[in-house]
């Protein structure tokens, strides 16, 4: 018989020898493994960690097995060389001569080198002893535990402590998790199936250091957050644990090289698992591995077979969480997603098609059709026929001719299938009503409440009226944002605010976007209504703005920038003018003054705006946000310093006004004007928001215009102190700021609420005072300076390319 | 192996009662050697609020009986006769209508070791609501005090999935809250239960069994959500635990080895297609070794979502 050595008693090894046993191989078999145990099944450990498996449950072969296969067993010795020369193999307890060797040495968890990672209480979680040491650290009331990692491990890890009663806080370097399975959407919903189970998810946290005095006590990040901790549990990663095989002196890339039939550089050794490195890939699920076992077998059995990559899906193995992902879902030229929420249910359904065929797969929540979606894009099924009904599964396809419609889906649905969540309204409610009479959509609200809350189901309600009514029904109504949604950009606001959803993740899934990630059109406006809402808790997207807005610069029509320097008040000194002219010369800009009372640097190459930046910044200058939809100018005239005519000094109410306006985001440009008198120099009557200086005080004005449409101000209130004015200027910007739809100009916005309204609000002196305090606090976090932000390194590095190439920018 | 028998279980019996108008009427029962017990029980009927199984219809939640003499239970002397001492009564709703009511009657002396309870959420938290701990006494008076966050322990675990759970080995190494007074009473696996009522409450039932004198000797938890299945009338198994055959669970990944059923096929089936807690007290259809069964519907909404099993 020959001599057949194992090193490693993992998953695929445990495989190769249940095949060879089956096809009655004629081997000697002794099997080395470092734990001291057999085989089991790894991927179970999440199971046995939460308390829903026992470890016995989970063990694939027990000593009854390896006796019954003759096997001898070396657990818990750990193989230490092979030579290669004499063909035999030093355990730490003797050599052993093989004919054949295979070596199955896994993987080894990736630990970070922070400081104090090698702190009694830091784990990884890897095997049974990684296990074990979780749920002890679990057995003390109320003990903290931190894992660093959100991935699939990280998450199982989590939910099993936190089933043992631990508090626990979950750290994730990216933007979402399991980025590398989920896309973005998807990883929202699960942070918040996550935290419902009150697991505090982390994202973008980096841990900066591990401490604690002879055990670990606490996690410190970056932003210097500490997080108190009795264990930490570090699931960032797995890597080959190939060593044996170079030490060995075979070929090996980032682990042991082998061939289609698991064969390494030298004839006799073979490899298989996570050790293993084929075509330039490396292995971390199990699918592939027993794919291998399979091959390992037939090469040894003499047999033909070869290993193929395929295409892999995802399960998280967390009690209630479902969640499927197959193939590629990166956006990417000629992809096109299909996109299906079901906001009530926490429903995400997202296809990736390129070239009529499925190339991926992202589900949570309903996971029914995975494995169809899963077969599709194995098979590279053609799916031209179906597009229409593809993301409503199986149940929909084969029929042809009606069922291509998509209004068939929607037909097809049995009476008692639930369109309203909110309201709890199916099908044959809104049918029934439909034939009473309800042939609108305000009529079926009515009847039947149906889409009246949340308004998610509006499509879905609107199908049913097309669907019964046919051509009869005429769907008219408010305009929806755009393509991506049926809300209106008022009912968006209002549920942004309600339904407290503060990322653009919540908005696309809650609201039940159909787009993965909205569109040029709808992102800036979702953009600016969450900073709107949740100025300390949203983060400005630079991906959903006007170019002009990412590049802190207005493109001109040769593709060069102009650049705008802001002059408070209208006013500068010697000093800016130099620094001004100094950067003309030194970057080729033609230099325009303008109406704003601004100077205008124009012709600036985009890979000398950061240089430009850093160059007026020096001066003391800072942006002029000439390209925003913000607060522009305040233009004023010299006021009682110079003019004989001024009554106050417009000249300083300007520049106050200016210095508390200015960084601030709104719907749409907001430019000011102060005039000392009613002569009326700074043109204020034709700004959003007008002051003249009389005698008695100020009278302010808003809602005049002077571009597309010319506008006068209407008058707002008169007040006697310049305190007073600046305190209703700010009250007015905040209310549209609150109220206005996305690139409604303010003339727009007080036309559709009506100026009586307008003044009703802010003649509540509680009122003003709220929204004066609303709005410091979003100007705590805008009011800066754009221009050094940039200017800087690495900040100037990142500014020229896109971040994301999967969003299409806004234009 | 010890051959099963509901003698050494701390269940004794298992009826159903299913609603017919204003009244509920006696659908099924396995009463094993209690045939006294199953003549009065069969002749039987409670009107809206009337016994236990018209309580648990009225208040619209389970209600744990932990004593027979002077409540409302009307069966009070077969129920002595018979050697029972105790009682839960499950309501099983589709949104707000009534299926079944399930009462699952207990006896216990010191050689018989099970808890069931019903926890409620109060609070954002779990509180013991209910609960019978037999012999168990110690287990419970350390129950009284406990209670569970989202996702914390087997009752906090259930209300976050909102889907059955069976914990194992609940008592070892500390891990379960209670584990030390679990432990020490013998208890080491524990099946949760969601349970729908029409005040929209969240209230979870958990059966805790013992080793050596288990409630039962086989739990099935099966999962019939279209989310998972589709839109076939089908559940697979998605855990278990067997003392003959040992796990339950598919252990191929993917799990091409998860076992399917489909509507009316089997006992469970029967849940599946009538949409009804199902009990079987001959053996016929069960698995090889077992003589009784009782399976219960878990609805989401108007929907069966999980079936969950108990074998003796």
């Amino acid at each position: 018989m020959e001599r057949l050595v194992v090193i490693g008693a993992g998953m695929a090894s445990g495989r190769v020898l249940e095949h060879l046993f089956e096809a009655g191989a004629p081997f000697e078999v002794t099997l080395f493994n470092a734990e001291p145990r057999g085989n089991y099944n790894r991927i179970m450990l999440s199971p046995v960690l939460s308390g829903e498996k026992a470890f016995e449950e989970i063990v694939t072969h027990d000593d009854g097995w390896y006796a019954e296969h003759g096997v001898t067993c070396r657990f818990g010795e750990k193989v230490v060389a092979i030579d290669r020369s004499r063909k035999v193999v030093v355990g730490e307890k003797g050599e052993l001569p093989y004919d054949k060797l295979i070596i199955a040495t896994g993987s080894a968890p990736f630990i970070i080198p922070l400081p104090g990672h090698d702190l009694p209480g830091v784990v990884a979680y890897r095997d049974l002893e990684d296990t074990n040491a979780m749920i002890a650290a679990s057995s003390r009331p109320g003990a903290k535990a931190v894992v660093i990692g959100g991935g699939l491990l990280g998450l199982e890890a989590a939910a099993g402590l936190r089933l043992r009663g631990m508090d626990v806080t979950v750290l994730h370097l990216m933007g979402h998790l399991m980025e590398r399975q989920l896309d973005e959407a998807a990883g929202y919903l699960l942070k918040k199936d996550l935290e419902k189970r009150g697991i505090e998810v982390l994202l973008k946290a980096s841990t900066q250091r591990i401490e604690g005095d002879g055990k670990v006590e606490r996690v410190v990040l970056e932003d210097g957050t500490v997080l108190d901790a009795d264990i930490v549990c570090m699931a960032v990663g797995i890597r080959p644990a190939g060593q044996i095989g170079a030490d060995a002196g075979l070929t090996c890339g980032k682990a042991i090289t082998v061939d289609a039939q698991m064969r390494t550089s030298d004839p006799d050794i073979f490899a298989v698992g996570e050790c293993v490195e084929f075509d330039g890939n490396l292995f971390g699920l199990v699918a592939p591995l027993y794919d291998q076992a399979r091959v390992l077998a037939k090469t040894l059995l003499g047999e033909d077979d070869a290993f193929a990559m395929r295409e892999l899906s995802t399960k998280l193995k967390v009690t209630g969480c479902d969640l499927f992902s197959a193939g590629d879902f990166a956006d990417g030229e000629g992809r096109e997603d299909i996109v299906f929420r079901d906001p009530a249910r926490g429903i995400y359904k997202r296809l990736v098609i390129e070239n009529d065929r499925l190339v991926g797969a992202v589900m949570y929540g309903d996971t029914a059709d995975g494995n169809w979606f899963f077969g599709l894009i194995k098979d590279q099924t053609d799916i031209e026929e179906m597009r229409d009904t593809l993301i409503y599964g199986p149940a929909f396809q084969g029929g042809g001719g009606a069922s291509a419609d998509p209004l068939a889906a929607v037909a097809a649905l049995p009476l008692e299938a639930e369109i309203c969540g909110c309201n709890g309204v199916c099908k044959g409610q809104i049918v029934e009503a439909i034939g009473a009479g309800a042939d609108t959509l305000d009529a079926l609200r009515a009847q039947t409440k149906a889409s009246a809350s949340c308004g998610t189901c509006t499509g879905l309600v609107e199908q049913l009226l097309a669907v019964t009514l046919g051509d009869s029904f005429d769907a008219g109504g408010a305009k929806p944002v755009c393509g991506c949604t049926d809300l209106t950009h008022e009912d968006v606001r209002r549920l942004i605010k309600a339904r407290e959803l503060r990322s653009q993740p919540a908005v696309w899934q809650e609201l039940g976007w159909k787009t993965v990630n909205g569109c040029p059109t709808c992102r800036p406006a979702i953009n600016f209504y969450l900073l709107a809402e949740w100025p300390l808790d949203y983060q400005d997207d630079a991906q959903s703005r006007f170019v002009n807005e990412r590049n802190h610069a207005n493109i001109q029509k040769d593709g060069t920038y102009s650049v705008m320097p802001r002059m408070w008040g209208g006013m500068t000194t010697p000093d800016e003018l130099l620094a001004i002219a100094a950067a003309a010369k030194k970057y080729d800009a033609a230099v325009k003054v303008t109406g704003g009372q601004r100077i205008d640097l124009l012709g600036v190459k985009k890979e000398d705006l950061p240089a430009i930046w850093a160059d007026l910044n020096a001066a003391g200058m800072v942006s002029g946000h000439a390209y925003s939809k913000g607060l522009r100018t305040v233009k004023t005239c010299v006021g009682t310093d110079w003019c004989r005519f001024g009554t106050q000094d417009s000249t300083g109410l300007g520049i106050k006004l200016e210095k508390k306006l200015w960084g601030s985001w709104t719907p749409h440009k907001v430019k000011l004007g102060v005039s000392g008198c009613p002569r009326n120099c700074a043109e204020a009557t034709c700004k959003d928001v007008g002051v003249v200086c009389v005698d008695s005080g100020y009278q302010i004005g808003v809602a005049g215009a002077a571009g597309m449409d010319v506008r006068e101000t209407q008058r707002l209130v008169d007040v006697a102190s310049e305190e007073e004015a600046i305190e209703w200027t700010a009250a007015f910007v905040q209310l549209y700021r609150e109220h206005a739809k996305y690139l409604d100009r303010p003339y727009k916005w007080v036309d559709k609420v009506g100026l009586d309204w307008v003044k009703e609000v802010l003649s509540d002196p509680a009122e003003r005072a709220a929204l004066n305090e609303r709005f410091e606090i979003s100007q705590s976090v805008y009011r800066k300076d754009p221009w050094a932000e940039h200017a800087s390194e690495p900040e100037a590095e990142k500014f020229q390319p896109l971040a994301d190439l999967t969003m299409e920018p806004a234009e | 192996m010890s051959q099963p028998d509901s003698a050494m279980s701390f269940i004794k019996a298992s009826e159903i009662w299913l609603p017919e108008g204003e009244t509920l009427v006696f659908g099924a029962g396995d009463y094993g050697p209690l045939a006294a017990f199953a003549d009065v029980s069969s002749q039987s009927q409670f009107a809206h609020g009337e016994g236990l199984p018209g309580k648990a219809w009225a208040e619209g939640c389970p209600i744990v009986l932990d004593q027979f003499d002077g409540s409302y239970f009307q069966r009070t002397v077969a129920a002595h006769e018979a050697g029972l001492t105790c009682a839960i009564a499950i309501p099983v709703f589709a949104d707000d209508a009534l299926k079944a009511v399930l009462v699952v009657l207990c006896g216990d002396d010191a050689g018989h070791i099970g808890a069931i309870e019903v926890w409620e959420d109060r609070d954002d938290r779990l509180h013991l609501e209910a609960g019978y701990y037999g012999a168990a006494e110690d287990f419970g008076t350390a129950s009284q005090d406990v209670v569970f966050a989202h996702g914390e322990g087997l009752p906090g675990g259930v209300w976050s999935a909102q889907m059955p759970v069976l914990m194992r080995q609940i008592g070892s190494r500390h891990g379960f809250v209670r584990g030390e007074s679990a432990k020490a009473a013998g208890l080491t696996h524990g099946l949760g239960i969601p349970v729908q009522a029409p005040d929209g409450r969240t209230r979870i039932v958990t059966l805790l069994t013992g080793a050596d004198t288990p409630l039962a000797r086989r739990f099935e938890i099966w999962d019939a959500r279209p989310e998972r299945v589709g839109p076939r009338r089908a559940a697979v198994r998605i855990d278990g635990i067997c003392e003959r055959e040992g796990p339950l669970w598919a252990k191929q990944n993917p799990p091409v080895d998860i076992v399917t059923i489909t509507a009316w096929q089997g006992p469970v089936g029967q849940v599946l297609g009538s949409g009804l807690p199902h009990i079987v007290g001959n053996g016929t259809g069960l698995p090889a070794g077992y003589r009784s069964m009782v399976a219960l519907p878990v609805y989401h909404g108007e929907d069966l979502a999980f079936i969950t099993a108990w074998y003796l």
